[in-house]
Parts: C-alpha cells; sequence; structure tokens
C-alpha cells in the first residue's frame, strides 16, 4: 500500500510539471520559452549520449555528427525542396540513424580511445567534406543555408518537450530493462559479457542507432530553431563537448543526471555567454577539468554515494 | 616532373614537423598512458614562446627553438605532477576527456589575452634555388631542425640510462618498478618530453606560418593520424607517420584542392584503424 503511493506520488509529481511546463508558453514571455527550447534540445543531446556512452562506455566524441548529419538532411529538405518541418525533422534522423548503423558496425569493432579518436576523425571529415566544391551543388558549401521552416515558437516548444519527454521514458525504460543491463555488462567488462554469451556487437550497434535517432531528431530542431545551417556551427565540437559535460556534472550512466546537467549548463551558459562572452569557453574547460578530477561520480552518483538517493539503476 | 619532385620535397618539409608533434603525442601516450588532446595547445603556446622572444625581446627564432625545449620540458612536467599524474590508475577516457578541457581552457585564454590576430614571425624570408629546384629558406631551415631534434630523440631514448628507464616503464611500468626503476619520474620526465617536443615544434612552425589560437586543432588531429600510422608508442614509425602524412597533404593540395587536403588525416585515421589497428610497422 504504501508502496503504491509512493509510486502514485511520483507519477502525480511528473503529471503536475509536465502540465506546468505545457502551459508555460501561455503566460511566458518568448524568450524564457526560447531558453526552455534549448534545456530540452540539450537535455535530449545529453540523455541520447548518455544513452549510449553512459551505459556502454565507448566515449563517442562525434555526437556533433550526428546533428550535423541530421540537420543537414532535414534543413535541407525544408530549404531546398519545401518540406514541412513535420516530415524534415524525422528523415533527417531516420537518415543519420541509417548511416549509423553501418557507421556502427563498422567503428564499434574499435574499442577505448581509439573508438573516440575515430568518432572525431568522421565528425572533422564530414564538415570539412560538407564544405568542399564536391558537394556544393547539394550543402551549398561552406557559406551555410539559411532558412525559415514556418514553424511558430510555441510549436517548436511543444514539440521539443514531446521529445524531450519520450526521449527520458525511453532512457528510463533501457536502463531498468535487460538490454540496459547488457549495455552495462558491455562497459564493465566486454570479454567477459561476451563469453556469457551476450551478443555485444548486435547490443552495441541498437544502443548507438537509438542514440542517432534521438540526438539526430534533437539536432534537426535545434537547426529550425537557428534557421541557419553551416558545416562549422553544425559540425561543432561543441555540440559534441557540451552534452558530454552536462552528463559527467548530472552523472553518468544515471537516468535523470542528463536532464540536471543540461538544465544547469544552459542557465549557466546564459549567464556567462551574456556576462563574459571571451572567457566563457575558457571557464567551461577549467570547469571540465575539476569534474573529471574532483567529481568523477557526478551529483546524482554522489549522491547515490552518500546514501541520499536510493541506489538504483532507475534514477 | 621538376614539379612534381618540388611538392614531394615540399611535403617532406612539412611532414618533418608533424612528425615532431607526432612523436610527441606518441611517446606520451605510449609510455604514460595519457592521449594527450591538449597537446596541439602546447605547439600553439610554442608557437607564442618564440614569436614574443622574438617581438619583444628580440630573440633570433633558431634561438627560440632552443630554449622551448627546456621551457616546455619542465612546463610539461610540472602539469604532469600537478594533474595528470592523478588518472594513471583512472580510466583512460578520463585522462582523454581532462585533456580535452584543458585544451579549451588554454587556447580560449591565448584568445583572451593574444586576441585572435593573425601574427607571424618574419625571419629567413625569401627563397633559394638548387638544380633548378626553388625553396623557402625558412622551411629549408625547419626541416633541419625537425630532422635534427628527432635524431637527439633516438639517440636520447636509445642509448640514455634515462631512455632506458623510459623504455622499460613503456614495455611493463610494474616490472619497472620492481627493477628499482622510478616510474613516476619517469613518467614526468616522458610527459615533460612530450610537451617539450611538442614546444620546439610550435617554435619551428612559427617560422614558416601565421600564429593564432585555434592553430593546434590541426596539428593535434594529423598527429593522432600519424600515431595511428606508426603504431602506439612507436617513435621511428611517428617520423615516417609524419613524412608521409606530410608528403599526402602536399600532394593533394596540389592536384585536388587545400580543402581536400584537410580530409587527410581524418581518412587516415579512419583506414588505418579499420584495416590494420597496430599501425603500419610490427613493433
Amino acid at each position: 500500500m504504501m508502496n503504491l503511493l509512493e509510486k502514485n506520488r511520483i507519477w502525480l509529481a511528473v503529471f503536475i510539471l509536465m502540465a506546468f511546463l505545457i502551459s508555460v508558453p501561455f503566460f511566458a514571455s518568448d524568450y524564457w520559452v526560447a531558453l526552455l527550447v534549448l534545456i530540452l534540445i540539450f537535455t535530449v543531446y545529453a540523455s541520447g549520449w548518455n544513452l549510449f556512452s553512459g551505459l556502454t562506455g565507448y566515449t563517442n566524441f562525434g555526437l556533433a555528427w550526428f546533428i550535423g548529419v541530421s540537420g543537414y538532411v532535414s534543413s535541407l529538405l525544408i530549404a531546398d525542396y519545401q518540406w514541412v518541418w513535420l516530415l524534415a525533422w524525422p528523415i533527417g534522423a531516420l537518415f543519420v540513424s541509417g548511416v549509423s548503423i553501418g557507421v556502427g558496425y563498422i567503428l564499434l569493432r574499435i574499442r577505448g580511445v581509439y573508438f573516440a579518436i575515430s568518432m572525431v576523425a568522421l565528425t572533422e571529415g564530414t564538415r570539412e567534406l560538407f564544405g568542399t566544391g564536391y558537394l556544393e551543388p547539394i550543402t551549398h558549401g561552406g557559406e551555410g543555408v539559411p532558412f525559415v521552416a514556418g514553424v511558430r515558437l510555441p510549436i517548436l516548444y511543444w514539440s521539443t518537450l514531446l521529445l524531450a519527454f519520450v526521449t527520458l521514458i525511453v532512457c528510463y525504460k533501457i536502463t531498468s530493462s535487460k538490454f540496459g543491463l547488457r549495455l552495462m555488462a558491455i562497459r564493465e567488462d566486454e570479454q567477459a559479457a561476451e563469453t556469457l554469451g551476450i551478443h555485444t556487437t548486435r547490443d552495441k550497434i541498437i544502443a548507438f542507432v537509438l542514440s542517432a535517432f534521438i540526438v539526430g531528431l534533437a539536432g534537426a530542431i535545434h537547426c529550425t530553431y537557428q534557421n541557419y545551417i553551416d558545416p562549422t556551427s553544425a559540425f561543432n565540437i561543441q555540440l559534441t563537448l557540451t552534452p558530454i559535460v552536462m552528463t559527467l556534472f548530472g552523472g553518468v550512466g544515471t537516468v535523470f543526471g542528463p536532464v540536471i546537467g543540461a538544465t544547469l549548463f544552459t542557465f549557466i551558459h546564459e549567464i556567462l555567454w551574456a556576462e563574459l562572452t571571451l572567457l566563457y569557453m575558457a571557464i567551461f574547460g577549467a570547469i571540465l577539468m575539476g569534474l573529471i578530477l574532483f567529481f568523477p561520480q557526478g551529483l546524482l552518483g554522489w549522491m547515490k554515494e552518500k546514501g541520499i538517493l536510493p541506489r538504483s539503476r532507475k534514477i | 616532373m621538376i614539379n612534381f619532385i618540388e611538392i614531394l620535397i615540399r611535403g617532406l618539409m612539412l611532414g618533418s614537423v608533424y612528425a615532431l608533434v607526432g612523436m610527441g603525442l606518441t611517446l606520451v601516450w605510449g609510455v604514460v598512458g595519457i592521449v594527450n588532446i591538449a597537446h596541439g595547445e602546447f605547439i600553439m603556446l610554442g608557437a607564442y614562446f618564440a614569436y614574443w622572444a622574438f617581438s619583444l625581446l628580440h630573440f633570433n627564432p633558431l634561438l627560440s627553438v632552443a630554449l622551448s625545449i627546456p621551457f616546455f620540458f619542465i612546463f610539461g612536467m610540472m602539469i604532469h605532477k600537478r594533474i595528470t599524474e592523478r588518472l594513471i590508475t583512472a580510466h583512460e577516457l578520463s585522462a582523454l576527456i581532462l585533456t580535452f578541457g584543458m585544451s579549451i581552457l588554454i587556447w580560449n585564454l591565448a584568445q583572451f589575452f593574444w586576441t585572435n590576430t593573425y601574427r607571424s614571425v618574419p625571419y629567413l624570408t625569401g627563397n633559394f634555388p638548387v638544380w633548378g629546384l626553388v625553396f623557402a629558406k625558412s622551411k629549408t631551415i625547419s626541416f633541419g631542425l625537425a630532422i635534427g631534434i628527432s635524431i637527439a630523440l633516438f639517440v636520447f631514448l636509445k642509448y640514455s640510462k634515462l631512455g632506458k628507464g623510459i623504455r622499460a616503464t613503456s614495455q611493463n611500468s610494474e616490472v619497472a618498478l620492481v627493477c628499482g626503476i622510478n616510474t613516476m619520474k619517469m613518467r614526468a620526465v616522458t610527459f615533460g618530453m612530450g610537451i617539450g617536443l611538442a614546444g620546439a615544434a610550435g617554435a619551428i612552425v612559427s617560422l614558416q606560418w601565421v600564429i593564432f589560437p585555434q592553430m593546434g586543432g590541426s596539428y593535434v588531429s594529423k598527429a593522432f593520424a600519424i600515431v595511428v600510422l606508426g603504431g602506439l608508442g612507436n617513435i621511428q614509425g611517428a617520423l615516417v607517420g609524419g613524412l608521409i602524412i606530410g608528403v599526402l597533404e602536399s600532394l593533394v593540395t596540389q592536384y585536388m584542392s587545400a580543402k581536400m587536403a584537410q580530409i587527410v588525416p581524418s581518412l587516415i585515421i579512419l583506414l588505418i584503424l579499420l584495416l590494420r589497428p597496430t599501425g603500419l610497422f610490427k613493433k
């Protein structure tokens, strides 16, 4: 009985929070809605990164590649072929997850640092390729594509909210499922996992492609939100780095850590960017170093250690 | 034909500097076990070191190259003792993310203090002809310096007592420790040497190209390609790998486009990791 009440209380809290978030565009100014869109987009980036890297231990330094490829496909569909945004976004995400099957099949054989480097190489290579004259008829070269998708801010906000909500449910379900356990087994000891009969390659690729789809969807929305795309901004290393820092702060491998990290860091970004434009990135680098040295388990990991939160995979 | 030979030699000269960068990275990675993404930023600092020594103190740039090695050696040792030594036992990806943060911190501080202005050291400008081929003076000097430093490094690692200790640490850190080698000191010295090589490479780079705070990134991606080509921790492999990358870049720039040349390192990393993950040479 107690347990049931506890469970219902949590669902009630979720319900109230969602109701509040849905109603935000009716009373808040555009500034706050736009800020919330960014928070939600980065929540999805961070959760998407965490879904693959946090669980399997394969550090993905190519998040910007997911974002850039999906952003390019969807933006070009909207700009050059006058597609509706609602259709262009999933097509972009489907495209990048389709390519990710191949990429994952090839690159996920490489372990540890080499995997991280090869994803960086893939991102850098694709960025340069999209800016060359060879692909100019399709990508418009290095100067980028401005476009108007014709989606109003509240609609954009609600779509992002829906995406973030679904992403969190997916992450929650996966982390508490057997599939999630298998991924964590890969993280702890891939060889041992394989000897126990886990089809490691298949599971890794599924997680990788799922992460690509989620992040790709958010990436497409992000590009529409900015009404502009060019290789340097779409494949920017900062798009890889920021979600990683957010996840590290919140707690790698936790479900709600990325949300906390994304919310906090988007606010920090908003404040620091306005006040200290030039030093902002330097502070960011210093925070990243400090997190690794002094706070490697993240906020939620620390709270679990101290007994403030139960040691459950589901949080 | 003359043109082709000239491009080839230009590529070798370019590659010798890349080799210096790659050797520093592979040394630190192989011996200390830390993947230093901030390696490129130390090249940038080395270049600025030479620049300020030239424009404020009117040092001869060649003297700056010589001074940059001990200066960055000590700098690197300090960084290792204070920061990276703590990560020796941690997961190798922790070091990767930490040095990533360090890289961002350093280049943004450089941008803050020195602004984004492109700078250069106007020294040894002009060309000289040899048998109908034309070479830039600064690049030829750079080539000599880079090869000289590489040879000195080989000799040091092969014959000196410290060099033997470093190699022992790289082969098996625990056994080396049991044999009475101070592996902690060896790691600090190696990290210092890696940073020293990066600083020297930067001082050499300042002779021939423009200097700006984000310059490190392009070198570090080439350095990774070199490490992957030569095999992890393989110094000779890194030298050959550097020359290969230099020649390829020179050829692609000439016959395709400069933009395509930027893709070469990424392509090499992907191809080698897929086809021959141990590098081109057997260790």
